[in-house]
């Protein structure tokens, strides 16, 4: 049971990071971007954006139609 | 995802070609309370839809056709990109996604739902329950809308 403690717990602090990040990145005084500004920096090219939605999309279909 | 910095210019950035605007304060926010309760309804007969049905197949495709014609045809006012974001402050975010999916892919790889479950098997129990599954599925909708407005 040992490794799937750690592979939850693996999962949990990649997760805290991000939400860590998001927290950064809306100070007033950072060089973190928050998520949405980064994502809006990959999607300025139209391959970006259209990956990105793709991968919104495939996001609900893997968890709510499956 | 801050609203307040949408571009009211025109052009491909901030340019809501057929946005349709109510001109009051009131207005805008009945319009908001309507959409909004048509995305939560709209949420909670899709949470109510089987695994591996063409209804669940359809209830997730449909706001991502919607959302494809509304991107094309009658795209919203997009709030304006970053010109260039700090080196380390992006690879910062790169990293985490990529450990993320690592992760995952190592999980996934192992294939021991028991001993190594990917992210799926753990949250698939969570959303279970037909209100946290309605929940998830309108913040799926609302993380659509402000990718569109991307």
């Amino acid at each position: 049971m040992a490794t799937r403690v750690i592979t939850i717990i693996g999962f949990a602090c990649v997760i805290t990071a991000l939400f860590a990040l998001e927290i950064i990145g809306r100070r007033r005084t950072t060089r973190v971007p928050t998520l949405g500004e980064w994502l809006g920096y990959l999607m300025r090219a139209r391959a970006g954006r259209a990956g990105i939605l793709l991968g919104w999309l495939w996001l609900g279909w893997h968890y709510f139609a499956r | 995802m801050a609203a307040n910095d949408v571009s009211p210019s025109p052009g491909r950035l901030g340019h809501a070609t057929g946005a349709f605007r109510l001109p009051t304060r009131g207005g805008r926010l009945a319009r908001k309370l309507v959409i909004g309760t048509g995305l939560a309804v709209y949420s909670w007969v899709a949470a109510s839809a089987a695994p591996f049905s063409r209804a669940a197949l359809l209830f997730v495709l449909l706001p991502g056709a919607v959302l494809a014609a509304i991107a094309i045809w009658r795209p919203p006012a997009r709030i304006r990109p970053p010109d260039r974001l700090d080196v380390a402050g992006f690879s910062y975010w790169a990293i985490c996604v990529a450990a993320l999916f690592e992760w995952e892919a190592s999980a996934f790889k192992d294939n021991a739902r028991t001993w190594h479950p990917s992210l799926t098997d753990l949250i698939n129990p969570l959303i279970t329950p037909h209100p946290l599954k309605s929940a998830a599925i309108l913040l799926w909708l609302l993380a659509g809308w402000a990718l569109v407005r991307r």
